[in-house]
């Protein structure tokens, strides 16, 4: 049955015949749309990819793509997904549009469709003018173009993207986060594998955390980063003794410089506030600024796996 | 501009359009695998250089079946008396100069998928290992057989016009190579086929396969033809006296099963020829070589898809 969510996994487990868990009792649901699949090297991520694409059989548990159960049919399930690797993947002596066109045709394209679809989506990440050149000329940015191109070249559901601003610069990053941002505008829902979670706060709704073959953390992208905010307090000097204060009456304060501090307001934020202000009142400071500070994916990822 | 002033034309910009068109299923995407693997085989779509060797070989396969029926239209009025025309299960053993053909293409359809690691995006599309084996013997056998047979059909019509008993007397009284060239042309381009990927899927790179499928051929030769010799078989005239080491031949193997659909008997003036039990160890020896051949590739691929 295909419903509304792009991936449900049911106490997924896998272990390779080395012996090592990649996947320990996974059990999660994230809808569709653009979903960050986050965790360090190692954690499992490709794993779970690979699972998705039916190209590993789970030791134990179930997973769904698409709404789809990759066990039903796990070859005919890549028929609506689309795939690009982290790793080098493309033969050097082809063009793009050639190479596009191939993978067009073996994901079950016509043949003049799949020439057809391959110009359309190298027009679109940005390959219009050199898709007639051998790919071993390309620079490392116009290959990860390709990939994502021959990724959503059969018009696919869903794209598992591998790590897909490795290795790039700065420019051929915010380039490749520009176009995987804009796939969801386009009805292709998005799981992005990746370590660098910068990049999947600016590009996913989303976030699946996982560490070791385990779940840390599935939600929203904004209440994940929203759920242990803290308040910046900005003062004259004088930052210490109000954070010996408000310790003194059990808030929880990290003293940044002598002016700045950052005060956890977690599910208190009313009593914790006021306790701010008065606090400020009581010791004479000149209060200039209390500001929500959005924790970052980095610093969440960090505290949940530590 | 119109008359009114108002623009008669627009860019658009169609940013991602949907596919809604026709789709294939699995049979398609296989089909497709043996299709792309053709064309890369015979340089389609790529440079005129990769076009070069494929249909030079071509050429240079079916220049004697030209040459020869093209003489004996020529002498048809005044006979040459030492000119024979070359037997279809003799051009069976010409089509062995696409061995060269064979351990370039092959290489050519296999390495490069695992040296650039184009693998993982092959296996993102629903085929699997197997699909992918029979995919890369099927085209290149498929091409085999078209250079191999093409000249056959060349010799068969040229022959039909040059005889001089008339066409259709030379049609029933060949009536039986109808069936014997493309079934000999079938077994001959499997084997090939089979054995050339395989030895091609062991490497990611292309010219240590060609060579390993070259020198696999030439020393499996020299070896039984010197194991034969030392056996007391005379070199010059193996009538009747060669012996099974003849098997350990490679190269003979196709040639041989082609002796059996043509004449019903390996060709006595061979290694194997005269041999106790010769066509049945022909028959086991091919089998084994081209059933080897695919439990290998299917076990070298079976974790890719």
């Amino acid at each position: 049955m295909v419903d509304d969510l792009l991936l449900r996994t049911e106490g997924l487990s896998l272990r390779y015949p080395s012996g090592t868990l990649a996947l320990d009792g996974l059990t999660v649901e994230v809808p569709r749309g653009s979903v960050g699949l986050v965790g360090a090297n190692g954690a499992g991520k490709t794993t779970l990819l690979r699972l998705a694409l039916g190209q590993l059989r789970p030791t134990a548990g179930t997973i769904e793509i698409v709404g789809r159960a990759v066990a039903d049919d796990p070859i005919g399930v890549r028929a609506h997904i689309g795939f690009m690797p982290e790793h080098d993947c493309l033969p050097l002596d082809q063009t793009a549009a050639d190479l596009v066109a191939t993978l067009g045709e073996l994901a079950g394209l016509p043949s003049r469709a799949a020439r057809q679809r391959a110009s359309e989506v190298l027009d679109l990440v940005g390959l219009d003018e050199s898709r007639f050149r051998p790919i071993g000329g390309y620079s490392t940015g116009m290959r990860q173009r390709v990939k994502l191109a021959q990724a959503i070249v059969a018009d696919p559901e869903v794209v598992l993207l591998d790590e897909p601003t490795a290795g790039l610069d700065p420019i051929g990053r915010e380039e490749m986060l520009g176009l995987v941002g804009r796939l969801a505008g386009f009805g292709i829902s998005t799981l992005v594998a990746t370590h660098l979670l910068d990049d999947v706060q600016r590009v996913c709704d989303h976030v699946v955390m996982i560490d070791g073959g385990t779940l840390r953390h599935a939600g929203a992208t904004e209440a994940l980063v929203h759920r242990t905010g803290a308040v910046r307090v900005e003062v004259d000097e004088g930052a210490t003794r109000l954070a010996q204060l408000l310790g003194a009456a059990g808030v929880d304060v990290a003293v940044i410089d002598d002016a700045t501090l950052d005060v956890r307001i977690d599910g208190d934020d009313g009593r914790v506030l006021d306790l701010v202000r008065d606090g400020t009142d009581d010791l004479g400071l000149a209060l200039h600024a209390m500001t929500t500070r959005r924790t970052s994916l980095d610093e969440l990822f960090l505290e949940e796996t530590r | 501009m119109s008359a009114t002033g108002s623009p008669t034309g627009a860019v658009y910009d169609l940013g991602y359009r949907p596919y809604e068109g026709e789709r294939g299923g699995r049979g398609a995407s296989r089909a497709a695998l043996v299709r792309v693997s053709i064309r890369r085989a015979l340089g389609l779509r790529r440079s005129w250089r990769q076009k070069v060797l494929p249909w030079s070989l071509l050429a240079i396969a079916t220049i004697p079946a030209v040459v020869n029926v093209g003489v004996k239209y020529v002498t048809r009025n005044t006979p040459l008396s030492n000119f024979e025309l070359i037997t279809f299960r003799d051009y069976v053993g010409v089509s062995t100069t696409l061995l060269l053909f064979v351990a370039i293409v092959g290489p050519d359809i296999v390495c490069p998928d695992r040296r650039h690691q184009v693998l993982p995006l092959i296996f993102a599309r629903p085929l699997t290992g197997t699909d992918y084996v029979l995919a890369k013997v099927g085209a290149l056998a498929a091409i085999v057989f078209g250079f191999s047979f093409l000249p056959q059909v060349v010799l068969f019509v040229g022959q039909m016009l040059v005889v001089p008993e008339g066409a259709l007397e030379f049609v029933r009284h060949n009536a039986a190579v109808l069936w014997q060239v493309p079934a000999a042309v079938a077994l001959f381009s499997l084997f090939w086929a089979a054995l050339a990927v395989a030895i091609s899927a062991t490497t990611p790179r292309r010219v240590v396969a060609g060579v390993a499928l070259l020198a696999t051929v030439l020393v499996s030769g020299a070896v039984a033809s010197a194991i034969v010799t030392a056996g007391g078989a005379d070199p010059e005239r193996l009538f009747e006296s060669g012996s099974l080491w003849g098997l350990l031949s490679v190269i003979d193997l196709p040639l041989r099963m082609s002796d059996l659909v043509f004449l019903g008997h390996v060709d006595p003036a061979s290694l194997v020829g005269g041999a106790e039990g010769a066509g049945i160890g022909v028959v086991l020896v091919y089998v084994a070589v081209v059933a080897g051949s695919f439990g290998y590739l299917i076990y070298r691929y079976r974790g890719e898809g």
